[in-house]
């Protein structure tokens, strides 16, 4: 036996259980003789064993206390299969809820359930584009409900290929693909993230822990900016709350986060290797292209009968101002409603919706949803002709 | 049903408990078989009866060609390997051969316009079809008597852990297993867990975490790129896809071990080859001795002087490269493997044995030729279309000083550090095997780094990403 081991046996006085040698049931294969045979490592496999689901339970345990003792939750995590879960809760006369982020933190469904008389469908995605679903509705022939479709112009507008696109490519794509094992999975895991802090495939992976080591980049590199850090709860119905960290007036994850919108909604610089002004004008064509569609979207559904409308909902701070620069709602906003012919409801339009404040500038807080949502009602009831 | 998924972690135990609580050795193949064609359902439903289909196909053909004589054993074979590769041609190649039929109508002046066939691959065709086919393949050799056993038949072709994505498993090494039953032995089903934890973690936290985003980056940037970022994205593919589909097979080894199964190695330290020859008998081993066996050796082999069998080759590899994808630069790939092995073959009718071909350091040198040739054929495999690749290939070779870097420096760092200690642990093992590798290591070495792989794979949570051999 190499010296280490009896050293390591000598200091630590493991039982023997760990150190002795290997009985011939262990190290024996004991079938038939066959042609071909996998050699087994003869070491003692049951103390070796014990050992391992011990460290990996005490690991475990231990990743999942400290992942409690910094402020993180057991909470769902949002991917495909959770949102194709809630997809199939549609029915042809639901309201669905659609589009970003703010859509899924601003709008309380028990507020609009009593105020609108339906639960709505929850389908709004965390940096998600509402466009592939707003078309998967529009073709699906079955559905002629109401669609409250939030919107943010950087991600409604997002070009095919950029990752607000993706993710709701992706997610529409899995509601119509999903496997039996993919959705089986889905119900395996959501007990499990419901009491599990550390399963957060976004924000406690190794992945997101190694993108969060300090290294600097090269000064010309082309590198994506980070995206926000937990903040927000999810539940089956995929209803996103913000934590109390977040909500909490000043706190450090508050400041952190509103300084991660700024890049991630400054428009990025051109690619190097197309001529700006060709570049601005594929831009400039996407965004046309997604204007036309999106109306034939609409018209699509009017015509079986379904309504849409589209609500800009609040945001402050610095990203307000950053975004009122970049995509300003005269070449937003009201070309959309005016291509579309559809009813919009703009959080600034009305005193009683603009003095919310965000606490991260993005989104509103869990409390502040519901009020929100309260005096939100009387004007989707109006823009629905309800 | 992925490996790397909460789905498939209840199938195995679910399947393992019932498997080794139950006593009749029947029974327990009913239920690997119930087990494998539940596996394979859970992707598609309607493709399990496609996968009985052919199976039971290939069971009454076996029959068929182990009762004729003479002229006619040929008939029925050809019969399977026809019926075989139809179904493979059709669900594999129909859009493929549809494109290239139009584009070489095209050449001579008529515009056809073929409608294209809405085709869902079947997941795992390539294997489960070379599965079955060398059933009739070794009966007409004479290898293998047909098995009397529907039922056994169904299972060597459909055993769950090899079904999708191999190690190839031929019936002749499956077979013989399903005679007698196995007994439940610790070691055998530890080692089997210590396996199939490897293997995930070479998938989850090696190829997915660390190489993947990289390598996906780097072939999905529809720019140019500096040389340091396009070799970088090179090297992440190359171990992205050795640890993904080392991976599988380890996991494949590992679930069949804990039934009391024995399958062969799929993979040796491909990294640490020193020439092509070399790199084929360590990677995908399955499928290289079934080129060689059913394709390589029937066409005459090496023993038909050196013209022939470097058109051998190239045959050979260039079906090996389409066996891959339907794409033309799967076949570059597969043509460029064949070159580098033709290549090969004449250094060495040029050179000989010499003394100096002894020296570590030569074999160390020739170990990184044989590693950047690797590299640059990834290029073709992974690439989509050929002007990915010419671009990549481009920047390789600095045709782009002023381009583009887009990695950030944690990834190059991740890139770096993943492939040194790939390449160190595939030369320091690779004249021997990881059972000979554990069976030396100290114990608590061996306790540590079980652990350390279960802590990272559990840390990794993993997102079930599909391993990249599925798509083939």
């Amino acid at each position: 036996m190499p010296s280490s081991t009896s050293n390591f046996k000598r200091i630590l006085r493991l039982p023997r259980l760990f150190f002795r040698q290997p009985t011939e049931a262990e190290s024996v294969h004991g079938g038939p003789p066959l042609e071909f045979e996998r050699p087994i490592p003869p070491i003692p496999w049951r103390g070796i064993t014990v050992v391992v689901v011990v460290v990996v339970i005490a690991a475990a345990s231990a990743w999942e206390f400290y992942c409690r003792s910094i402020g993180y939750g057991p909470t769902l995590n949002d991917n495909e299969d959770l949102w194709t879960m809630t997809r199939q809760r549609i029915k042809p006369e639901s309201i669905v809820i659609i589009g970003d982020s703010r859509g899924w933190f601003d709008l309380d469904l028990d507020e609009l359930q009593k105020g609108l008389g339906k639960r709505p469908v929850q389908l709004a995605m965390g940096g998600g584009c509402g466009y592939p679903v707003l078309a998967d509705l529009a073709d699906d022939k079955t559905f002629h409900g109401t669609i409250i479709c939030s919107f943010v112009p950087r991600l409604f507008f997002a070009p095919p290929g950029t990752p607000p696109m993706e993710r709701g490519e992706k997610a529409v794509r899995r509601s119509h693909t999903q496997t039996p094992a993919q959705r089986a999975s889905q119900y395996f895991a959501m007990p499990l993230e419901e009491h599990v802090a550390f399963l957060k495939q976004e924000e406690l992976t190794l992945d997101d822990l190694l993108k969060r080591l300090p290294i600097p980049n090269r000064s010309d590199a082309r590198v994506p900016p980070r995206t926000p850090p937990y903040f927000g709860t999810l539940d089956r119905e995929r209803r996103a709350r913000m934590t109390e960290e977040c909500a909490r007036p000043g706190s450090e994850l508050q400041k952190r986060i509103q300084q991660i919108w700024l890049p991630l909604f400054t428009p990025p610089p051109p690619p190097s290797y197309i001529p700006t002004d060709v570049f601005m004008a594929k831009i400039k064509d996407a965004i046309e292209k997604r204007a036309r569609d999106t109306i034939a979207a609409v018209e699509k559904l009017r015509a079986r009968g379904g309504k849409v409308v589209f609500v800009r909902l609040p945001v402050t701070g610095g990203l307000k101002a950053l975004e009122d620069k970049t995509t300003p709602r005269n070449q937003t906003w009201d070309p959309l409603l005016k291509g579309t012919g559809a009813p919009g409801i703009y959080f600034e339009d009305f005193p009683e919706l603009a003095t919310f404040n965000c606490p991260e500038w993005s989104h509103l807080s869990a409390g502040d949803s519901v009020e929100f949502s309260k005096r939100l009602v009387p004007h989707l009831r109006a823009a629905l002709g309800m | 049903m992925l490996f790397n998924s909460l789905t498939f972690v209840v199938f195995f135990v679910v399947v393992v408990t019932a498997y080794w609580s139950i006593h009749s050795w029947t029974a327990r193949k009913n239920l690997l078989v119930t087990a494998s064609y539940i596996f394979y359902g859970a992707w598609n439903p309607p493709f399990a009866a496609l996968l009985f289909s052919t199976t039971a196909m290939d069971f009454w053909l076996g029959r068929q060609i182990a009762k004729a004589k003479d002229q006619s054993r040929r008939v029925w074979l050809v019969g399977s390997v026809c019926m075989n590769l139809s179904m493979l041609g059709f669900f594999k190649y129909g859009n493929f051969l549809l494109e290239n039929f139009q584009w070489l109508l095209a050449r001579i002046g008529i515009i056809y316009h073929p409608p294209h066939l809405d085709i869902l691959l079947p997941v795992g065709i390539s294997f489960y079809t070379f599965h079955s086919l060398s059933y009739t393949l070794d009966i007409y050799r004479g290898v293998l008597q047909p098995t009397r056993s529907l039922r056994d038949f169904i299972l060597a072709v459909s055993f769950f852990p090899q079904l999708v994505a191999g190690p190839i498993v031929r019936a002749g090494d499956f077979l013989p297993q399903l005679v007698r039953p196995p007994g439940l032995r610790i070691g055998q089903f530890m080692w089997g867990l210590l396996l199939m934890t490897l293997g995930l973690f070479e998938k989850i936290v090696l190829a997915d975490t660390m190489l993947a985003g990289s390598a996906d980056r780097i072939f999905g940037y529809a720019g140019p790129l500096v040389a340091l970022d396009s070799w970088l994205g090179v090297m992440a593919f190359a171990g992205q896809i050795f640890f993904d589909f080392a991976g599988y097979s380890a996991c494949a080894i590992g679930a069949a071990l804990c039934l009391g199964f024995h399958l062969k190695d799929n993979f040796r330290f491909p990294y640490a080859a020193i020439g092509f020859s070399d790199f084929w008998r360590r990677w995908h081993i399955s499928l290289s001795t079934f080129l060689r066996d059913y394709l390589y050796i029937p066409l005459g082999g090496n023993r038909v002087g050196w013209t022939r069998a470097a058109i051998n080759l190239v045959i050979v590899m260039f079906l090996g490269g389409l066996w891959h994808g339907a794409a033309w630069t799967f076949v570059v790939w597969g043509l460029l493997h064949g070159s580098y092995l033709v290549i090969e073959h004449a250094s060495r009718a040029l050179v000989g044995e010499r003394a100096w071909t002894g020296n570590f350091a030569v074999k160390l040198l020739l170990g990184f030729v044989t590693y950047g040739a690797v590299c640059l054929a990834w290029v073709f495999f992974r690439a989509s279309d050929f002007t990915i690749a010419t671009r990549m290939l481009r920047g390789m070779f600095g045709g782009h000083p002023h381009g583009d870097a887009i990695l950030a420096t944690r990834e190059m760092l991740q890139i770096g550090i993943v492939t040194f200690f790939m390449m160190l642990a595939h030369w320091s093992l690779r004249e021997t095997n990881v059972e000979t590798a554990v069976t030396r290591l100290p114990r608590w070495l061996v306790t540590t780094a079980w652990a350390l792989m279960a802590c990272a794979i559990i840390l990794t949570q993993g997102t079930s990403n599909a391993f990249i051999y599925f798509q083939f």
